[in-house]
């Protein structure tokens, strides 16, 4: 939180995205307004964590703090799921920001039909953005260019969750590209749960969404660590903590 | 109380001081980022913001905002992204690599230094328009058969410059905050929403319409869906010479705000403040 960028991509470009949808729509009735705001708070969320994870190690590798940090009980791994879970709460706490706030500019009168099962759907969502959060801050520690990659990554990530558009409706290059992002699973799931009438569903059922959502994001972590316990063994081999 | 007065050097001296630091912006950009990525950059965000609304227009199905009205605004949009953000970045990036100080203390005037590193983001921003609009036609099918292509082609290098002197005033109030980031990105993606980008003008409430008429952007959507309908520039003088004034003007603005904000960053102490 020290650094006040993070409101554009977390805040200020999804609350934009979804006052466009809504604008285009130029109805604040039906379910493409529920879609318009919840596709809002998903990128909040989406945003958040490709924004912090980029710099997750790199600021420490510039502030010269990843020496003291490499030199702490912890392992490297450990400091990296505790930072991704905070990045993918504060990203849940934009979106629900941003719903809140296109919710009371458009008197959306926004309804979910069955919320304990979005609320799990939104849960289970929230950790696999955390899984998200790990794995790119391993993949961005390889390169000094984090910040340039995360902006590259941003309107593809944003298309390819399925947030604003279902994933069902994008090219079918894009779609395949879709099912590999364990958050996309989630947005469906939470689409499903929170509107009787989607029709544009990955699988038809929230179990089997979220079965994947949880394969998906297990393997996230596996892949992540087994990357940082390598960044880990090289940076102390090859005495490169602080070189970015 | 000391006057306030710009600094006016010769013509010779601004062009060699430009001329400088636009060569040396130019190596540093690709000290640091190599060619592929800095234009693979520009081709995907281009791509994939034009893809994002087109997929949203389509999705929404309002028969006034279609995929090409959406796509050739988005291509005009992406200079703004491109040009007006990395203007407004460049003191920024100064002041976090602790390189501002030297700058100030050089005989060349801010201003100077900034617009000779500015004009290549003209460039970039001209790369990022002639992107999307090949998108436009090859990706997304947009007809241009009765495009006037070389006023087209004015209109995106006018976008470019009036961009860049917006770019420049955001740049100028950035040497006083923390970070010029915020504002940059705030000006840069409000521009979706009031510029007639995605949906038209009118759809927004009064006072919003009233702010979109100060933006250079909402004249170079216009013109630009002009120009690929094929109208001349004698229908398209009114947007093409607002544009054109307002990017002279916010220029000109910018002078102002780098002599006043670099007085008051000295006098404040708050040059390395971040």
């Amino acid at each position: 939180m020290h650094d006040p960028q993070w409101i554009i991509p977390g805040i200020v470009a999804p609350f934009l995205f979804t006052l466009v949808m809504l604008m285009i729509q130029q109805d604040s009735d039906g379910p493409l307004v529920l879609r318009a705001i919840l596709g809002g708070g998903v990128l909040g969320m989406w945003g958040n964590t490709i924004f912090k994870s980029s710099e997750s190690i790199m600021y420490d590798r510039r502030n010269g703090t990843l020496e003291p940090i490499m030199a702490a009980l912890a392992g490297l791994n450990d400091v990296i799921i505790g930072r991704s879970l905070w990045n993918a709460l504060v990203g849940m706490l934009n979106g629900l920001l941003v719903l809140v706030v296109a919710e009371s500019m458009f008197d959306a009168n926004v309804r979910i039909a069955d919320p304990p099962l979005f609320l799990v759907c939104l849960l289970l969502t929230l950790l696999s953005l955390a899984a998200v959060g790990m794995l790119f801050s391993a993949l961005f520690v390889y390169t000094r260019r984090g910040h340039m990659l995360s902006s590259m990554l941003e309107y593809p990530i944003y298309v390819l969750s399925g947030a604003l558009v279902p994933v069902m409706l994008l090219p079918e290059a894009a779609r395949y590209a879709s099912f590999l992002l364990a958050p996309s699973w989630g947005v469906d799931a939470m689409n499903m749960a929170a509107d009787v009438t989607y029709t544009h569903s990955i699988t038809g059922g929230v179990f089997i969404n979220l079965a994947m959502l949880a394969i998906l994001a297990v393997s996230y972590y596996f892949i992540a660590t087994a990357l940082l316990i390598k960044i880990e063994r090289d940076i102390r081999r090859d005495g490169t903590a602080v070189r970015f | 109380m000391k006057r306030f007065r710009l600094r006016f050097v010769s013509r010779d001296t601004f062009a060699r001081n430009v001329r400088a630091s636009f060569s040396l912006s130019v190596r540093n950009t690709f000290e640091t980022t190599p060619k592929w990525m800095w234009i693979a950059h520009i081709l995907l965000t281009s791509f994939f913001s034009m893809l994002m609304f087109a997929l949203i227009a389509s999705y929404v199905g309002n028969p006034e905002v279609t995929v090409p009205y959406v796509v050739i605004g988005n291509a005009v949009q992406t200079v703004s992204f491109t040009t007006l953000r990395s203007i407004a970045e460049i003191p920024n990036r100064e002041k976090h690599t602790g390189t501002l100080p030297p700058l100030m203390a050089a005989p060349s005037n801010l201003f100077e230094v900034f617009f000779g590193m500015a004009l290549f983001n003209i460039f970039a921003g001209l790369v990022s328009a002639t992107a999307g609009l090949m998108y436009a036609v090859l990706v997304f099918g947009v007809d241009f058969s009765a495009a006037n292509v070389p006023l087209l082609a004015l209109i995106i290098v006018m976008t470019s410059m009036s961009m860049t002197g917006l770019g420049m005033t955001i740049g100028g109030v950035g040497l006083h905050l923390r970070t010029a980031t915020i504002l940059s990105n705030i000006t840069s993606y409000v521009g979706i929403v009031l510029c007639g980008v995605n949906f038209p003008v009118s759809y927004l409430p009064q006072w919003a319409q009233a702010l979109s008429a100060t933006h250079p952007l909402t004249y170079a959507v216009a013109a630009t869906r002009g120009a690929v309908g094929g109208m001349s520039l004698a229908e398209l003088w009114v947007p093409v010479s607002i544009m054109a004034f307002l990017g002279l003007f916010f220029l000109l603005f910018s002078m102002l705000f780098f002599k006043y904000f670099e007085e008051k960053s000295k006098k404040q102490g708050t040059l390395e403040l971040f």
